[in-house]
């Protein structure tokens, strides 16, 4: 170690340590460096600049200079002083809530992230037990549409809500003073609270008139149950009771009365499993509820009369009862087997009818009553408060406002103007008002022809309640503060009788005398708060009585028929429905429901007429829509009337009919309504006619709707199709409509087969012949030939998968819906799809089945050529299809860069920051559930009218924990991950392991039927589990051997092969 | 020196002498060029640019400018990229695969032929990396060290396959050429007489004296790289092959890809060949060095090839229908028959139905049939490519997902501007390097020279 310190000395001095030696050593240098000199020069003396100050002053000229010319982003984020109560960043808070928009109801639960709405699901608890449409969950976007009228209009100018409450309640006043009439026309009002302030106001104004205009009227079912019973009630339906179901042109999972129960009821009573019901469906368009129904026929709209006398007829030959009068023709046989089935179900049977006569209504109140079923599938002691409108009041309101006896007028809630046969009497009557004011979240048809509009809250800034079915109470309750500054029509109400109230107290306060009048056990606080929490609150009453007619006597019926039945002619009928997506228009600018492709059709963004396409034939029309391949357009002439619209061949259609949706058109004279209402051109850009306005999609049809014996019914008839020389595209995003006999794509059954119990009768599996030493060949299953080593995923932690069953899929859309807003799915706009450019990660595939189909599977010989035509009345399959999350997953071995992976979950995730976009995966994923981010959309000029995420508003409904992907990357359909890893954490948190159910994707959440079931198939427990075990379960594409994690159910039709 | 078989016809016609056939070569180069070069490299040049400019509008706005959809995720972009590595093909053939089997008659054609193989890979090379939803994130298939965590490439994947297999084919063809240029350089250099020509080809050159020394060198290396460069022919396509063949997409899912894929590549390697030195023989006056004989004999190869190739049409369909395999029989009777019948039956006209012409003497030696023959050949290829990628695609497992491709301006811009710019380097070619291996022509000169051969040189 001495060594190691061995010290050399620089010299004596060192040695010795001398003074002048210490002195020197603690110099820097060993001369004197003149640094001042150079530096100071003559101010040597007084600056005294030293060399560290020059290098102080060098370090921060340097570091100034530096830090200036970077620039640090100023990003002002206003931290909460105090943290409210329940918010905490990053963690979703729900909100029991309800949507009524006087067609749709549903009890729902709103999703919000720091304060914003960003995601609607069902309440499972409501009424509707979770049922929602793709109507209804993407209502949450409509509530950032920049469209919305963002403060209080008088007279074509912005003005403060106390000048217009001032202006409002003057010129009432003044109504009241001279004599003249005040009109109040809203949509149904089930709002037992603003009933009652809807009575205050009358009680105020004295000369008010209450009137309801709905976009679509039930008049004539409750005319005719006043006819029979002597009230006008609307039953409720419940289908869930309903083994046998017959439906004429009601399209009740769609839109008629009730839909979202409706749906949940049909649901209940299409497992194979526990029961299957027998589903008749009679109508002229292809309806959703007819491409679910086990037997469909075809009819024109002016045999909708007809058709229920027969069954009436039938029924009655058997069981007694007075016959109707008319000429059923060959529809007494053809409705022979209906009859039986109705008889035998007896009491547990349903026939609807979408019939606008109430002629008609009795002869379905009569069959339902012959058979019993009021009480049991037909409820009148519990009816509903929803299709309020009276025909009769309506008509007397036309007349009155054009005679000039109203001297105001609020209309709230409806846009007659829009949706009613008469729109246009409408609005020459109200020009004859000498003040109206409108209140609406749009400056729309009507309301822009208003003196002045209170714009209105949306639902999810106010405050509402709602008793649809009597002794069903909801809520509605804000879940963000108004984004403008709107105020919700009850407190415009409120203001304008003069109470200073607001209606948030006023409503408790009618729940509070509620609790008290019903008499409920509790406080009626704790009533109020659990309610709230709830969204709902039931209560029974006393059943009403009512008293039946003696005997029931059939010459309105017999009128109504004949009367229908003398509109049929040579010329085309048209049939008008509302679309899945649409409903009746008031969902026009929402990017979402554009689109989705209607769930039938598959055509995105716009509106047609369908026709069967052996008529098109017969005129020479484009049978063939592709990107290419435009439709021909036609121009429709209905009395005086002519428009002109694309057609689209719809297998199913009735021959010599027309099928039009209404909802279509909005904006057309340049109401402001949203961009996503109007139409968008290749590039991108609003297209504009040649005023410069920009061009409504599709166009509006409410006034062609006809009046038969004064009732105005959803069809036209006598109308001439004329074919023209224009072309018009449309976007479909399947273009390819039959299954081509693929057996191994849908597996189907009839419920005989199914009963047997023989799994390989309707569901075998696939198997190959392998090498065998003891017989030289056998048959294994495909299952067990594989090339490659499984995942470790079988028994071990989690492995997520789905069940899908065909059975009860209706194909209704809302899962496409959910799945936009949960993921944040980009929306591309017409052109896109065109170009088969959707990006949903859910789709649902649609498939007629064809007449060549039926040779194959006999045995003979077939052409593929002809497969590729569905028949004239097909029967119909939904397919939701999105990723199968592949355990040998065919995208992940040909990715070059491993951006597509599978999780030790069994979950084949996708890595958009490793993702180059080869799109190899794509190519070789046998489901093309893979999208591909062809334009960077949230900025690309292309999609800013259509994307939400371009729009400063719109995108506040993305979903925080969902990337938006990037141009030039994949993506697909997660099994919603985010809620995997959410759910996981919440779990493990508390220290337990996951429960079954706790997760759910978008998707199955939003499944209104449970079709979609979501869960972890390593848990042998779960659901999951067992529908993955059943024998309904099968692997789509199993002989591929990618071994998906997706499990789809055969769908079942109970029917037998001559019916199918 | 070798002797060579009277009955043998000649490889170099006429009274050629050692000085002759560096002026036919060198002179070119040395004179101004024709108004026609000019011209021909003005539009080539325009073309090319066009097509860049397609590049780059879909690089700036994204791979939506193209028809691609949902379903066809592949089409112009991959049919083009097959189809020029395909044509890549020919060059290195004829210099190492001819060489090792010692056909002398490669010698006329084996630089032009090589020089259209680098170009044509750099072709082929573009696509696979502007075909890329996000280019500038190409480098990551290479497997590079990396700061992003465990991150590596996928080595299942056969696009990397082909990464590496293209980017080895081009290399190795790319310095077997230079290394086959040097001499000729050097003669060039020794020739010229401008300044700035001696300084280019004298660095070009590498310094090469032309002692016995650097010939022994020189055909070392040459044998070397014939050895190395002969599997990788077989190699670059038949991985190329895999990209498809290892899918599970019905019609890609063959076994039979790599060698219809090779002799696809051959055949359609040669017929460019050929479409192109029919041009250059009449326009740089090369009619004693490339003879009727040279083109016979590619178009035996083109019948050889075209045959294999039709065999493998004619094997696919009945594979498909032997299967049993109800996608795999209906994606080929839906090529067809279905809606892109069209192509398939251009296909099969072009490449099985036109070659059997050959099979005439007065057909395959004679030049305006040959040239027109070979664009056949070439457009056949292209449609092959064309039904193999977008048929197979457009209409797979499930009919709901089933479209068509419909190509845009940008597709078809790129693919005329890789013609162009692939133009534009042949013909920057054809007037500064030494379009015939001068040398190595000089090296067969006495055992096939025509005149040698009849004794009648002076």
């Amino acid at each position: 170690m001495a060594s190691m310190n061995k010290k050399y000395w620089k010299g004596l001095d060192h040695l010795h340590n001398t003074e002048a030696f210490t002195a020197q050593a603690n110099k820097e240098f060993s001369e004197e460096v003149p640094v001042e000199d150079f530096l100071a020069k003559q101010e040597k003396e007084s600056a005294g600049t030293s060399r560290r100050d020059f290098l102080k002053f060098m370090g921060f000229s340097i570091t100034a200079a530096t830090v200036a010319a970077c620039e640090t982003p100023v990003i002002k984020s206003i931290p909460y002083v105090n943290k409210p109560e329940d918010l905490t960043p990053g963690v979703a808070n729900y909100y029991a809530s309800a949507y009524y928009d006087g067609m749709d109801f549903a009890n729902v639960l709103v999703k919000t992230r720091e304060g914003r709405p960003i995601h609607i699901k069902g309440n499972k608890g409501g009424f509707t037990g979770g049922a929602v449409n793709a109507r209804i969950n993407s209502s949450v976007l409509e509530l950032y549409n920049t469209a919305r009228v963002q403060e209080p209009w008088l007279n074509g100018e912005a003005t403060t809500w106390g000048k217009l409450d001032a202006k409002v309640v003057s010129e009432l006043e003044k109504a009241k003073a001279a004599g003249k009439r005040i009109a109040v026309i809203t949509n149904s009002v089930v709002s037992p609270s603003a009933n009652k302030l809807i009575a205050d106001f009358k009680a105020k104004y004295e000369l008010v008139d209450h009137v309801t205009i709905d976009a679509v009227s039930y008049d004539a079912i409750r005319t005719a149950h006043n006819t029979v019973l002597g009230a006008r009630v609307l039953p409720f339906y419940d289908f869930a009771k309903a083994k046998t179901l017959v439906a004429v042109n009601a399209d009740f999972l769609n839109d008629w009365v009730y839909p979202t129960a409706f749906t949940k009821g049909y649901a209940a009573m299409r497992k194979p499993e526990t029961g299957l019901s027998k589903h008749y469906q009679i109508e002229t368009n292809m309806s959703l509820s007819g491409s679910n129904a086990d037997v469909r026929m075809t009819m024109k709209p002016s045999e909708e009369g007809v058709v229920l006398a027969a069954i009436y007829n039938n029924i009655a030959a058997k069981l007694g009862g007075e016959t109707i009068a008319a000429n059923v023709g060959d529809w007494k046989q053809k409705t022979a087997k209906i009859a039986d089935d109705l008889i035998a179900a007896k009491g547990s049977s349903l026939v609807v009818s979408g019939s606008k006569l109430a002629g008609v209504q009795e002869i379905v109140v009569a069959i339902n009553k012959t058979l019993g079923n009021y009480g049991t599938t037909v409820d009148i002691n519990q009816p509903l408060n929803i299709g309020q409108q009276d025909d009769a009041a309506v008509a007397q309101l036309l007349k009155d406002l054009n005679a000039g006896a109203y001297g105001a007028a609020i209309i709230a809630g409806t846009n007659p103007v829009y949706t009613h046969a008469q729109g246009n009497e409408i609005l020459k009557g109200l020009s004859k008002v000498a003040f109206s004011v409108a209140v609406g979240e749009y400056a729309d048809e009507t309301a822009a022809n208003c003196t002045a509009i209170a714009p209105d809250h949306n639902y999810l800034e106010s405050w509402k309640d709602a008793e649809v079915r009597v002794g069903e109470l909801s809520l509605t309750q804000p879940a963000i503060q108004p984004l403008y500054k709107t105020r919700q029509f009850e407190d415009s109400i409120l203001a304008w009788t003069g109470s200073a109230d607001s209606f948030h107290s006023y409503m408790k306060a009618t729940w509070k005398s509620k609790h008290a009048s019903l008499g409920l056990l509790g406080l009626a606080d704790d009533f109020w708060h659990q309610s709230l929490h709830d969204g709902v609150a039931s209560y029974s009453s006393a059943a009403p009585s009512y008293t039946w007619v003696e005997s029931w006597n059939a010459g309105n019926a017999s009128v109504a028929v004949k009367a229908l039945q003398q509109k049929a002619s040579e010329n085309f009928e048209i049939q008008f429905y509302h679309k899945v997506g649409l409903g009746a228009g008031n969902h026009a600018a929402n990017p979402w429901l554009q689109e989705m492709p209607d769930p039938i059709t598959k055509v995105t963004w716009d509106n047609y007429a369908t026709m069967a396409p052996a008529d098109m034939a017969e005129l020479g029309l484009n049978l063939e829509i592709g990107q290419e391949l435009p439709a021909s357009v036609v121009t429709l002439s209905v009395g005086s009337e002519q428009i002109e619209v694309p057609v689209f061949p719809l297998p199913g259609q009735a021959s010599k009919t027309i099928g039009l949706a209404l909802g279509y058109g909005r904006g057309n004279n340049g109401e402001n309504i949203g961009k996503s209402a109007f139409q968008t051109a290749e590039n991108g850009d609003h297209k504009k006619d040649v005023n410069g306005n920009l061009m409504p999609i599709g166009v509006k049809v409410s006034h062609l709707q006809q009046a038969v014996n004064g009732s105005v019914v959803a069809a036209a008839f006598g109308a001439a199709v004329a074919k023209t020389e224009k072309e018009y595209a449309l976007a479909c995003t399947q273009t390819h409509h039959t299954v081509m006999g693929r057996e191994s794509v849908v597996k189907e059954t009839s419920l005989a087969v199914f009963q047997h119990g023989h799994k390989h009768e309707y569901n075998h599996e696939h198997t190959l012949p392998v090498h065998s030493a003891a017989n030289g060949a056998e048959d294994k299953p495909v299952t067990e030939v594989d090339l490659w080593d499984a995942h470790p995923v079988e028994d071990i932690g989690h492995r997520w998968g789905m069940s899908i069953d065909l059975s009860t899929c209706i194909g209704c859309g809302s899962c496409i819906t959910a799945c936009h807003s949960e993921n944040n799915v980009p929306v591309v706009g017409k052109d896109e799809v065109r170009r088969s450019r959707d990006m949903h990660w859910m789709r649902i595939d649609r498939y007629f089945s064809s007449e060549e189909e039926k040779v194959r599977k006999a045995g003979g010989d077939f052409d593929y050529g002809l497969m590729e035509e569905p028949e004239a009345n097909p029967s119909v399959v939904h397919m939701p299809m999105m990723c199968q999350h592949c355990n040998h997953a065919p995208c992940e071995t040909v990715c070059p860069v491993a951006a597509t992976t599978h999780s030790n979950e069994g979950l084949n995730q996708m890595t958009y920051n490793r993702c180059i976009g080869t799109r190899y995966c794509a190519n070789n994923c046998p489901y093309k559930v893979r999208r591909f981010n062809w334009f960077n959309y949230k900025a690309y000029r292309k999609f800013t009218e259509v994307n939400p995420s371009q729009d400063e508003m719109g995108r506040l409904v993305l979903n925080p924990d969902v990337t938006v992907r990037s141009r030039g990357v994949m993506e697909k359909c997660s099994l919603c991950v985010q809620r995997i890893q959410a759910g996981k954490l919440d779990a493990k948190k508390e220290g337990r392991p996951v429960k079954d159910g706790e997760v759910q994707s978008a998707c199955a959440e939003a499944c209104p039927t449970n079709a979609i079931v979501f869960g972890d198939l390593n848990d042998k427990n779960s659901e999951i589990r067992k529908m993955a075990d059943g024998d309904r379960a099968y692997n789509v594409l199993e002989e591929v051997g990618t071994r998906p994690n997706i499990y789809y159910q055969v769908k079942v039709r109970n029917a037998e092969h001559s019916e199918a | 020196m070798q002797k060579e078989a009277a009955i043998r016809e000649p490889l170099i016609l006429g009274h050629k002498t050692y000085h002759d056939i560096t002026n036919d070569v060198v002179n070119p180069i040395e004179e101004k060029a024709p108004k026609t070069w000019y011209l021909l490299l003005a539009i080539s040049a325009i073309v090319g640019m066009w097509g860049i400019g397609c590049i780059l509008y879909l690089i700036g706005t994204g791979i939506g400018v193209w028809g691609l959809n949902k379903t066809v995720g592949w089409a112009w972009d991959i049919t083009n990229f097959v189809w020029w590595v395909g044509i890549g093909h020919a060059g290195t053939l004829i210099s190492a695969v001819l060489l090792l089997f010692r056909q002398k008659w490669r010698m006329a054609i084996n630089r032009s032929a090589e020089a259209m193989t680098i170009f044509a890979v750099m072709m082929a090379a573009l696509f696979p990396g502007i075909h890329m939803g996000r280019i500038w994130m190409a480098y990551w298939v290479l497997p590079l060290p990396n700061q992003f965590g465990s991150l590596w490439v996928n080595f299942n994947s056969p696009l990397l396959w082909d990464v590496f297999a293209i980017s080895t084919y081009f290399s190795v063809s790319l310095v077997f050429w230079y290394i086959g240029l040097i001499p000729d350089f050097a003669t060039i250099r020794d020739k010229v007489t401008d300044p700035i020509k001696k300084k280019a080809y004298s660095m070009l050159s590498f310094g090469w004296s032309g002692n016995a020394k650097h010939w022994n060198r020189f055909e070392e290396v040459s044998l070397v790289l014939a050895g190395l460069a002969t599997p990788l022919v077989f190699s670059v396509h038949s991985i190329v092959s895999m990209d498809f063949a290892t899918s599970v997409i019905p019609g890609w899912h063959t076994t039979i890809f790599p060698p219809y894929f090779v002799s696809g590549a051959v055949f359609s390697g040669f017929a460019m060949v050929l479409t192109l030195l029919l041009i250059m023989r009449k326009a740089m006056h090369l009619e004693a060095y490339i003879t009727n004989k040279h083109v016979e004999y590619m178009n035996i190869v083109i019948i050889v090839t075209g045959s294999i190739v039709g065999v493998a049409y004619l094997t696919e369909l009945f594979v498909s229908w032997y299967s049993g395999v109800e996608y795999e029989s209906y994606a080929f009777i839906n090529r067809f028959s279905g809606p892109y019948a069209w192509a398939y039956w251009c296909m099969m006209t072009c490449n099985v139905i036109t070659p059997q012409l050959f099979w005439v003497k007065k057909i395959r030696t004679n030049l305006f049939a040959t040239f027109i023959l070979s664009i056949i050949v070439n457009i056949g290829m292209w449609f092959e490519r064309f039904v193999i990628i977008v048929t197979s695609l457009h209409r797979d497992y499930l009919p709901s997902s089933w479209t068509m491709f419909y190509p845009t301006f940008v597709d078809i811009g790129v693919f005329i501007g890789t013609l162009g710019l692939f133009f534009t380097f042949f013909l920057l070619f054809a007037r500064y390097f030494p379009v015939l291996a001068l040398n190595e022509l000089k090296t067969i000169l006495k055992s096939s020279g025509e005149s040698y051969k009849n004794d009648d040189a002076h």
